[in-house]
């Protein structure tokens, strides 16, 4: 039981930030029916903003976190305006091809930029580790949940509570419609990639704060693939859910399934609970339920 | 650069060879290759010591009894494929009696040439790898009579930490081990041999656990090794610098507080003291070479005659990369790999001059100088000699790490080494 | 008011679908535009509308005036706020996945003045069976209700010229009647409009003007009477010629008359 409570519990706090990174992705394709493959490569990109604000000028975390994500933002807006903006009204298949391409040319200045060693990441952050003897979390992962669920918090605040969140909805729907009522389409675009970068960004430090920081830390982006298509491509609470499913499922496995003999089976867990899951749902467990009229 | 320079140098090389000597005389050609660049990351530091080192064999260092040594650098990118065609490609340009000693880094670019170098070519061959596959009892000279390493394999190295742990036990019972890996060639080599080696001398090997480079949380892994209440969790298939061995160690170090965590080569490492800080404190682990290297890079001269010379070549030729931070792209981060290059030149010119001595400079003459090298690598493993009638340099160490966390200006840097605590272990002379 | 000289409009560069098109729109007219499938009503108001460059068309020739002043190349955003036009694109164009009221919330983002909140209860006063659907989404409206959100949408915006593609296409035609009662009624309330039908039947009874499009030009103008009553608009258009078409020949004749034009 204490394990199984373990088991579950590290792997939603870790989950969550696969939420976020999902969330991330999700964003971007109801914005545009784009999968953003680059998603690696913006999250460190975003890491390594914020690394540069507070490890190198040593900024207090509670003004360099923000100043970061704004960086992030920043910088996921400019990749939008050079490589996005340009395909905006053509097929969403062309963008998706345009976010492969970026990742790698992203992944290369990374490295003509930062090398390719590790960069030691430790935020230290209050302990607020939970130890009993038996059960035992960790500060950063809960530090993790905190920050990822926020961040979610934030997310949908600013979606269904302001006018902007409305807008991007509507661009969301339909690009067309938005543009005739007077919806800058290509400026909402812009703020969906902004505000995609920003959340990944902060995926990216706990991420980091986990480890180290290193430009191979893109791998972890590609988690977001069976969050999303297990949660459902156009869902953000799918996307949460879909976070901790992958999340709970990689513990789970770890936890049971590995010392049986089954050893490095965790990493392939989320892809089978995913084709298992597409079998029964093909939109993902919470995909839009396309309103068809009869 | 490396390479435009590479070219200019082998050039010049080769024109004045042209000038100077008689059209008739036989030129020594050696080639090597060393992962500079690629999906590892920017390695230039093999390359440099490398290069000032057959420069100095070539200028100060006398040559082959006075003969120059016509030296290629190819950097492979750490991708085997390009190993084997770089090698193909030198074998079809070169005459056999010209082209007498190759070198490269990786298992991966063994295999695909073990036919090609053992049977066909015929070429000695020296190499980075450690594979206990290649160079272990499976494999050894009488499969690969061409394929020399440069290091104790890690089947050994992983022996030599469980025969470490077997001396140091404290308290009553079994000790208790748990094997973490990496799920690559790397993880698995050598782990069997460890693993058997450990039964045998009475070890429990409680827990294996692959874990994978991809890894983002080390929770689970670390509450095993808690639950099957490990003493000593030995962790293999790493480098040091990379992100989930700091996963692993901070994770470690708060989840397993009395557990000894333990390591080979690539994890023992001034590198780790960087990235991992002080969750590496105390951290006990097998080397092949002396890592005496203090973070930050101490100024006074160490007392290995090897790194003594290693670091009077990087201030002597390079001394804008040696003096540079950590952070720097073009700067020495890691004295071994510079150590490490220097030592394939020195290695090159040592064999070379034997095999001349003896009055035979071809592939053979070189194979039967290395069968017969019996040196202490300039001082390199404390004055101890080593045989090489394994095809591996069985010379190992072990460390342990200090590190300490020190307020420089505003922000708190991790000082320390990791520091030899037993005298150099001779694989050879243990009777496993 | 709002003129349109010698369009011409091509999309993916080969395309040609306007060739050559001026209209004009006088202050608080109902105009009406009707013409055959491909005939380029829609691309006339998408050209228009600036959002000819989504559709990756371009205007190759010509100009959009409103008053003294073009609009040609400006974004809809713009078009939108120097000009007070709005365009309502053809089939509904409602936001299936938001609430009513979202949707009428959403029109209204290009406004920042803080009377959003009144004009909606206003406008949703001019269309009671939205009323009760306010928190439900669009997507499970009927057509009908999908079209009056969508003219409801369009008055968020304040517009002083609306743009109307079609706004009978699949409604029934008792809906279709009420939907142009109430176009009939924004225009008496100030609101200048363009009518673009297939339906021209019930669009002539409410318009003052109208052209006919024939192949991206305009083949016919006059008053809506003018035009109701023209035989050749009559036999096309309208569906009912005095006397039926005798034979195929007849029918040839008039496409090549129609072409003469």
């Amino acid at each position: 039981m204490i394990d199984l409570i373990q088991a579950v519990g590290s792997g939603m706090l870790v989950g969550l930030v696969y939420s976020l990174l999902g969330l991330c992705i999700v964003l971007i394709y109801k914005a545009s029916e784009a999968f953003n493959f680059a998603i690696g490569e913006f999250m460190v990109v975003g890491s390594f903003l914020f690394y540069i604000l507070f490890f190198d000028l040593h900024l207090p975390f509670i003004i360099a976190l923000p100043l970061g994500l704004a960086a992030a933002a920043g910088a996921g807006a400019i990749i939008q305006r050079l490589a996005i903006k340009p395909l905006i009204g053509r097929s969403p298949i062309s963008m998706t091809i345009v976010t492969l391409g970026l990742a790698f040319f992203i992944r290369a200045c990374l490295q003509l930029i930062f090398g390719s060693h590790s960069y030691s990441f430790f935020l230290e952050l209050p302990d607020i580790s939970i130890d009993t003897g038996e059960l035992l979390f960790l500060s950063d992962p809960i530090w993790a949940g905190i920050l990822a669920l926020s961040a979610f918090g934030v997310v949908m605040f600013f979606l269904f509570r302001t006018r902007w969140g409305l807008a991007v909805r509507a661009t969301s729907e339909n690009q067309a419609k938005a543009m005739a009522f007077g919806i800058n389409a290509r400026m909402i675009l812009l703020i969906v990639w902004a505000a995609s970068s920003a959340c990944i960004a902060i995926a990216g430090i706990m991420i980091s704060n986990f480890g180290a920081l290193s430009t191979m830390s893109s791998i972890v982006g590609l988690r977001a693939i069976p969050v999303v298509l297990i949660g459902g491509m156009d869902s953000i609470g799918g996307a949460l859910i879909g976070g901790i499913i992958v999340g709970v499922c990689e513990s789970m496995v770890g936890t049971y399934l590995e010392p049986l003999g089954l050893i490095g089976f965790k990493e392939v867990a989320p892809y089978i609970l995913l084709l298992i899951v597409l079998l029964i749902r093909p939109y993902g467990l919470f995909g839009t339920v396309r309103i068809e009229r009869v | 650069m490396n390479r435009r320079l590479l070219v200019v140098l082998s050039c010049v090389l080769i024109l004045s060879s042209v000038v100077l000597s008689p059209a008739s005389a036989k030129e020594i050609k050696v080639l090597s290759q060393f992962p500079m660049s690629g999906p590892v990351g920017a390695l230039p530091e093999f390359g440099w010591g490398y290069i000032d080192g057959m420069n100095w064999v070539n200028g100060e260092g006398g040559g082959v009894n006075g003969k120059k040594i016509t030296w290629f650098l190819e950097d492979f990118r750490y991708d085997p494929t390009v190993e084997v065609a770089n090698f193909n490609k030198y074998c079809a340009e070169m005459s056999r009696d010209e082209f007498i000693l190759a070198t490269g880094y990786i298992t991966g670019g063994l295999k695909p040439l073990a036919d090609k170098v053992n049977k066909e070519e015929k070429i000695p061959w020296l190499d980075g790898s450690y594979s206990t596959e290649i160079f272990g009892p499976d494999g050894g000279p009488s499969k690969y009579p061409y394929y020399y390493s440069l290091g104790a394999t890690y089947g050994d190295q992983v022996k030599a930490l469980m025969r470490w742990i077997k001396q140091n036990h404290k308290g009553k019972g079994k000790p208790r081990v748990g094997m973490v890996y990496s799920p690559t060639a790397w993880g698995k080599d050598g782990t069997p041999e460890g693993i058997a080696y450990a039964k045998k001398i009475g070890l429990d090997v409680v827990a294996e656990i692959e874990y994978p480079y991809s890894a983002t949380d080390a929770t689970n892994e670390c509450m095993q090794l808690r639950k099957a209440k490990a003493q000593y969790v030995i962790y293999h298939g790493y480098s040091g610098a990379s992100g989930c061995t700091a996963i692993f160690f901070k994770t470690a170090k708060k989840v397993l507080k009395d557990v000894q965590l333990m390591g080979t080569h690539y994890t023992t490492n001034r590198m780790s003291i960087l990235v991992c800080q002080e969750a590496y404190d105390g951290y006990v682990g097998v080397a092949t070479r002396p890592f005496l290297d203090a973070v930050p890079r101490s100024k006074t001269p160490m007392e290995n005659p090897m790194i003594k010379l290693a670091h009077e070549f990087a201030q002597k030729y390079r001394p804008e990369e040696y003096k540079r931070g950590v952070k720097d792209k073009d700067a020495i981060k890691d004295m071994f790999l510079y150590m490490e290059g220097l030592t394939y030149a020195l290695m090159i010119q040592k064999v070379l001059t034997d095999a001349d001595n003896a009055g035979d400079l071809s592939r053979e003459g070189v194979k039967k100088a290395l069968d017969n090298l019996v040196w202490d690598f300039k001082g390199m493993f404390g004055g101890k000699k080593f045989s090489y009638k394994s095809h591996t340099i069985p010379m190992m160490q072990i460390f342990r790490a200090e590190v300490k966390m020190v307020q420089m200006g505003d922000a708190t840097v991790p000082t320390g080494s990791v520091n030899p605590i037993t005298d150099w272990i001779n694989s050879d002379e243990i009777k496993w | 008011m709002l003129s349109v000289e010698n369009l011409r409009v091509v999309y993916h560069d080969v395309i040609s679908v306007l060739n050559g098109i001026s209209l004009s729109v006088r202050q608080g007219e109902v105009l009406i535009i009707i013409g055959a499938n491909g005939a380029g009503k829609t691309t006339l108001l998408r050209s228009v509308a600036g959002m000819i460059d989504f559709y990756d068309g371009d205007i190759i020739e010509g100009d959009i005036k409103v008053g003294d002043s073009s609009i040609k190349g400006l974004g809809p955003t713009d078009i939108m706020r120097r000009c007070g036009l709005t365009y309502v694109m053809e089939d509904r164009p409602v936001f299936w996945y938001l609430t009513i009221e979202e949707n009428l919330g959403a029109a209204a983002f290009s406004r920042w003045d803080r009377e959003v909140r009144k004009d909606m209860e206003k406008v949703l006063t001019y269309f009671p069976p939205l009323k009760s659907l306010r928190h439900k989404k669009a997507g499970y409206a009927s057509g009908g209700e999908q079209q009056m959100l969508a003219i409801a949408m369009a008055l968020m915006t304040k517009p002083r010229i609306l743009l109307l593609d079609e706004p009978s296409l699949g409604l029934a035609p008792l809906v279709t009647e009420e939907v142009f009662g109430i176009i009939k009624r924004l225009n008496q309330s100030g609101i200048s409009v363009v009518l673009v039908e297939q339906n021209a039947h019930a669009a002539l009874e409410i318009g003052t003007r109208g052209y006919v499009m024939e192949l991206g030009r305009i083949v016919l103008e006059g008053k809506a009477e003018e035009l109701a009553s023209n035989k050749d608009v009559r036999e096309f258009y309208l569906g009912s010629g005095e006397k039926s078409r005798r034979s195929y020949r007849d029918a040839r004749r008039y496409k090549r008359r129609k072409r003469w034009l």
